[in-house]
Parts: C-alpha cells; structure tokens; sequence
C-alpha cells in the first residue's frame, strides 16, 4: 500500500477470523480516522507480511508512527497469543493490542506475558478502543519502547501496598471477581472493592488493563 | 504237687485250647527263645512251630528297627516289671509285616524254675490301616477347609462351635481353640446375638430357614466388636448328631469396591454434565461475543460519524446509541459468566496410583462391551506410581476415550479395545486403542475442538473437555489413526517424580 505524508493516517493491522468482526471493528476505526488492513487469520497476516511496508513510518505532526497490530486472541490455526512471539523471532517489533472475551484476565494476562503491549475487552467502547491505540502508537518502533521491566517508581508504588492489599491485587490480575475474591480471603465483597480502589489509587493505575500491565511488569501475576 | 500224669494230660488239653483260638498266643522263656507257637501264630507268619521252637523271637520274628525295643522289654521279665501292653510288628517268612498288640504275662514255667511269658496277641494290622486312612482323611478335609477364603464353621444343633476354619480365625480374630464350644452367636452383633438360640429351635421344630438358598447378607462381629457385612450360607449333614456348617464370606472388601465405583460412577456423569455445560457455555460465549463485538463497533463508528455531523438530531441520537453499546456489553457479561462456570471450575489435585485410577474409570467405560462382543486387553504399568491428579477428571478423559473406542468399533469385524498405561521418564501415559476405522482424515487437524464429532448423535464436546482438562493437569493429548487401522489415542501427564509436578515442557 502506498503511504504519502499527506494522506497518511496510523495504520492499525486488524486480524479476526470473524467477518462481521473486521467490519465493525474497520467501520470504527474508520470514522475515528484510522487506515485499516484486514487479515482473517494469523497465517493470512503472517503470509501478507513480506508486502507489508514496516519499515515506513509515518510522519504525523513530527511524530514518526509505525502501524500497530490488534488481534484476536482465540482463532482457528495460529492464534491471537502466538502473533507477537512468531513476529519476534522474525525481528519485527510490532505493537500489539490482543483482544480477549470480556472478563478473561488471565488470557489478557498470558497474552501480555507473550509481548502483547495491552488488551482489549469484546465489546469494547470507541474510547475504549482508541484509548488502547493511542498507546499502542506511542509503543511503535520510531520511538523507544520503555522497558517492561518494573520502574523504581513502580516498585515504590508496588510497596506502599499492604499484605491484604497485595493479596487482593494479585487476586484481581488472577482474573477472580470480588465475590469470588472476597470467598477466597474471607472478606464481604464490598471490603474487596474498598481494597481494589486503594489499590488503584496507590499504584496509580488508571484502570484494570494498566494495573494487569503493571503486574506482568512486576512479575506478580502467575 | 502237681503229678507228671496230670500235667500231661493238662499239657493236651492246653493244645488243644492253644490250637482252636484264633489268637495268636506264644509262650516264651526269660530269654525270649521260643517254647510254644500255636496255629494262630502259624497263621500268621506262615512258619511251622517245629521250626521255630527254641529260636529266639528278635532272631527271625522281629523287625530290624524294632529289635532292640524288644530285648530291653524282655530284660525286664525277671524284674516283674515286664508292661502288660506291647504292640510290635512281626515279620513273616515272606517278609510282610504284622502289626500285633500283645498282652504279656509273666508266668512260672511248671518243672522248671524260671519265669516264662505268655503272649496273647491281636492281629492290629488291618485296624491301624483304616485308623491312618481316617487320619489321613481327616487332614485331607481340614486342609481343604482351611484352604477357603471362605470362613467355614460347623456348629451343633445348641449352636455350639465344633471346628472353625484358618480363615474364620483370620476374619474374626478368634482363635479355633477358643471358640470350640461356644455358642455362635459370639459372632454376632445384637439383635441376632440375642436371639440366634431361638432361630435354631425355631428351624428345628418347624424345619422353616431363615436363610435362603442363595445365602442372606448379614453383619458379622469380629473379636475386637467391630461389624463387618458378610454373605452367609448355611448347609446342613447328620453324622450321628445334625451338623449345621456356615461358609461366611467377608463382603467388607467388596462392598467398599463396589461403593467406590459407585461413587466414581456417579461423580463421572455430574462431570460428564458439567462439563459438557460449560463447555457449550464457553463456545457459546466465543460464538455470540463476536456479532455483539461487531454490532458494538458498528454503533461505536455511527456514533464518532454523528459527533461530526454535529445537528441537534445527531447529539441526542447519541446517548441512546451509548446505552445500546452498554446494553451489549451487559449481553456479553452474562454470556461470559456462563463461560466462568466451567473455567473457574478448579482442580482438585492429589497423589492416586495411577493404575488404580486408570482401572477405576475403565472398569465403568467397559460396562457393557462384553456384550457388544469387544475384547478388552488391560496392559498396565508395574512402574506408573503415584501421580498428582484430579482423580475425576483424568477418569472422566479416560472413560471418554474409552467409550469413543467402543462407539469405533460398532461395525468393525474385530473389535479389541488395548487400555494400557506406561511410565516413560518424568511421565505417565496412558494409551486407548482401538481396531475401529481411525480417525476421520477431514476432522484430524480439529478433533480437539468444541462441537467437532463424527459421531452421527456427537454433541462433540468430548474430546474438547478432555484436552481442557489434560491441558490443565500441564498434560498432552494426542490422537492418530494406527498402521493397523483403528485409532490410537494416547494421553501424558508429570509424573511428578519428588513431587515436581509444574514442570512439564
């Protein structure tokens, strides 16, 4: 595909096995001014990639931005979680957002351990979406992709948390709901949600999907 | 005095006597030399008393092992202390021997100043034959007894214990010694120990059993009070008294295998259902999330196009297309929740002899395949240990492929079914073959997956579960259609030698 400065818009590689997936997901990202290239399998993307110009960064108000790669995470044949590890070996850094079922963390979890960047929940909501992108972006090749690894700050953050609260965090990224959470510490669920706050607050986690981010940084989820 | 004429005569009139019985009868100096040996005695060992008059006894008559035995007897004659009772074999000319029980007496020989003795002998033979047969018969049916695993007591007609056989004593923790003459309601608990007594009267006078034919399930008291459930047959002889004898089988080993299968059986099928559930929960959540995604983009993109159309309509046609994606969303969470059921469910994993497990399930999956005329070969692993498991869920992919091994075979011309389990390294395996048609070549590469089945009734979620839960137990399963024909199927868990068990590549 053919990329000029002028016409260029952030390309997002949409790969799902579902037609009517693609086109709703490429209506979206359409009128939130996005160019879309639709693959229907891991394969098919994995096939086009020789064609696919990588390596041309767009020039987007003196930000140069790479393409970025959302995935769904069950597929027939290669799937979702496989992508950004095959795209590795390869020596492609490709910014990958995996899209999960809804309420799925410990997929969205595996799928961040393998290199994915972040995950999104089906459905999701257009701020949803574009939010997950915009990051997804800042990670593209042209600029330095911070390091996964837990920062200072982090860790600081990490441990101003108290045991129970740590118990709960970890609970959180295992994927467990606050009923079952609550069962599992014996505490009312409505104390687990006081805790899943603090815990948001003192790691400054702006919502799940950061804080899940943090713990593979942290390396505390399992 | 006695006179010279008197005493011969006397002397004719004892031959005669001595001739005409039939009892072996010999008169013998101190010494042991022989002076009389009437017909019976002639009789007996075919020799002449002409011939062996004046021998002595242990020169010819008596067996070599026996000889010095005798002497010592006779060296006591002139003591007075010769034992009135002596049973000693003689040999005959033709060398049998003769078991004779003697009565001794020592007499005074007339004319001759010297103690004699008088041997009066019955011919024991035959009776010691018949008593060592009936030793050796009794010994012949007290082993038989006491080879039983079935506890065999006979009791008289008041109920009391006449033998009690080795595997009472092991079963009940009472020695024979013990028991013999006690009542056999010892080994009752109440309320029969109170009232065994009358059962037996009650049969006696009115010949009406209480135990059928078939035998009756009863509970039995060992030693120590506890109860066990036994099978009880009772049959019945006369030898001179009514005998009852009971053969008392222990249950408790059987019913515990029965209630263990039971158990397992029953756990199975609630799996079997749960399983299948969830596993059409999750398929179905995957199936729906994905038109709910689309529709939710598509509003999504509608709702960006109206924001910059930016007309009065556009804006408020915009929260009702908000709510129509959050009512989506709501769609999506329940369906997911569906989908928690089966995957939160969690493993419950333990050490089990993976035999034992392996046997357990098979023992339920063959139910049946006898009949369907299947040969079911077991080749299981001496080494397979123990393994840290979900006991019900690895039964339940073991009777899984099992039963997809019979279904194979329904119209195969042979149908043999191998359950085999192996150690191989840090691993278990088991392998399920059958000699079925193998593996449908357009399903090979999707066997796996939820509702894929070549089965014309298949729901196809069997396999599917069955990889979830060898997935989960950090396992691999694998299927390929053999050289031979027929499918083998072929799982793989850690074996979890010290107890590593995570650790599987």
């Amino acid at each position: 595909m053919e990329m000029s400065a002028i016409t260029a818009k952030k390309t997002v590689f949409l790969v799902d096995d579902d037609i009517a997936v693609r086109r709703g997901i490429a209506a979206l990202l359409l009128a939130a001014g996005y160019d879309t290239k639709m693959f229907k399998s891991g394969e098919a993307f994995l096939a086009a990639l020789p064609d696919l110009d990588l390596d041309a960064p767009v020039m987007l108000a003196d930000v140069m931005l790479g393409p970025v790669m959302l995935v769904d995470v069950c597929m027939p044949g290669i799937q979702g979680l496989e992508l950004p590890e095959r795209l590795n070996k390869e020596g492609i850094d490709l910014p990958t957002i995996v899209m999960t079922a809804h309420g799925d963390i410990p997929m969205a979890v595996r799928a961040m351990q393998n290199g994915a960047i972040d995950f999104l929940q089906k459905p999701f909501t257009v701020d949803e979406l574009t939010a997950a992108l915009e990051r997804a972006f800042s990670f593209s090749p042209c600029t330095p992709v911070p390091s996964q690894d837990a920062s200072p700050e982090l860790q600081r953050h990490h441990q101003s948390l108290t045991p129970r609260e740590n118990d709960v965090f970890r609970a959180i990224v295992g994927g467990h709901t606050n009923k079952e959470i609550g069962r599992i510490l014996s505490i009312s669920p409505r104390t687990v949600e006081v805790h899943r706050r603090k815990i948001m607050a003192k790691m400054r986690a702006q919502n799940l999907a950061e804080l899940v981010r943090m713990a593979v940084a942290l390396n505390i989820s399992d | 005095m006695v006179t010279g004429k008197a005493s011969g005569l006397s002397e004719r009139f004892v031959d005669e006597i001595l001739n005409t019985v039939e009892t072996p009868i010999a008169l013998l100096d101190g010494d042991g030399s022989i002076l009389r040996f009437n017909h019976a005695c002639e009789a007996l060992t075919d020799y002449k008393e002409s011939d062996v008059i004046g021998k002595k006894v242990w020169d010819f008559l008596i067996t070599d092992d026996e000889i010095e035995a005798v002497r010592k007897v006779f060296s006591k004659t002139q003591t007075d202390n010769l034992p009135t009772q002596y049973t000693n074999y003689w040999k005959t000319k033709n060398g049998d021997r003769q078991l004779i029980k003697w009565s001794n007496k020592t007499i005074r020989m007339p004319n001759r100043n010297k103690i004699g003795v008088l041997a009066t002998g019955i011919d024991i033979t035959h009776l010691q034959s018949i008593e060592h047969g009936l030793k050796e018969s009794k010994a012949y049916w007290r082993s038989t007894i006491d080879a039983s695993p079935i506890s065999i007591i006979t009791i008289n007609e008041n109920g009391l214990i006449l033998t009690f056989s080795q595997a009472a004593e092991e079963t009940f923790g009472y020695s024979e010694k013990e028991l013999v003459g006690q009542n056999i309601s010892t080994l009752m608990p109440e309320p029969h120990h109170g009232r065994h007594d009358e059962y037996l009267r009650h049969y006696l006078e009115t010949g009406q059993r209480r135990i059928p034919p078939k035998g009756r399930r009863i509970e039995a008291k060992r030693r120590d009070g506890s109860t066990f459930p036994a099978l009880l047959n009772v049959s019945e002889f006369t030898a001179g008294i009514r005998i009852f004898v009971g053969f008392i089988e222990d249950l408790s080993e059987k019913e515990k295998i029965e209630q263990r299968l039971d158990e397992t059986n029953f756990q199975l099928q609630h799996a079997d259902r749960v399983g299948s559930m969830g596993e059409i929960a999750t398929s179905i959540a995957h199936e729906l999330n994905q038109p709910l995604t689309a529709a939710a983009s598509l509003i999504g993109a509608v709702s960006l196009r109206l924001k910059k159309g930016g007309c009065a309509e556009c804006s408020q046609s915009m929260p009702l297309l908000k709510d129509a994606v959050f009512e989506i969303r709501r769609a999506s969470e329940i369906i997911q929740q569906m989908r928690e059921f089966v995957r939160k469910r969690k493993t419950a994993k333990s050490l089990h002899d993976f035999n034992k497990v392996v046997e357990d399930a098979g023992a339920l999956a063959i139910i049946g395949a006898g009949a369907e005329g299947i040969e079911v070969v077991w080749e299981m692993a001496p080494d397979a240990g123990e393994v840290l498991l979900d006991r019900i869920q690895i039964q339940q992919v073991v009777t899984n492929l099992i039963r997809n091994g019979i279904d194979a075979m329904k119209s195969a011309p042979k149908r043999v079914l191998t359950i085999a389990t192996a150690r191989r390294g840090s691993h278990v395996e088991v392998s399920i073959s059958d000699t079925g048609t193998g593996l449908r070549k357009d399903l090979e590469n999707t066997l796996f997956e939820p509702f894929v089945s070549s089965k014309e009734h298949g729901m196809g979620v069997g396999l599917s579960i069955s990889k979830e839960i060898i997935d989960s137990h950090q396992g691999k399963i694998d299927a390929k259609t053999r050289d031979s024909g027929g499918c083998l199927f072929t799982f793989k868990l850690p074996a979890g030698a010290n107890g590593d068990v995570g650790d599987y590549g």
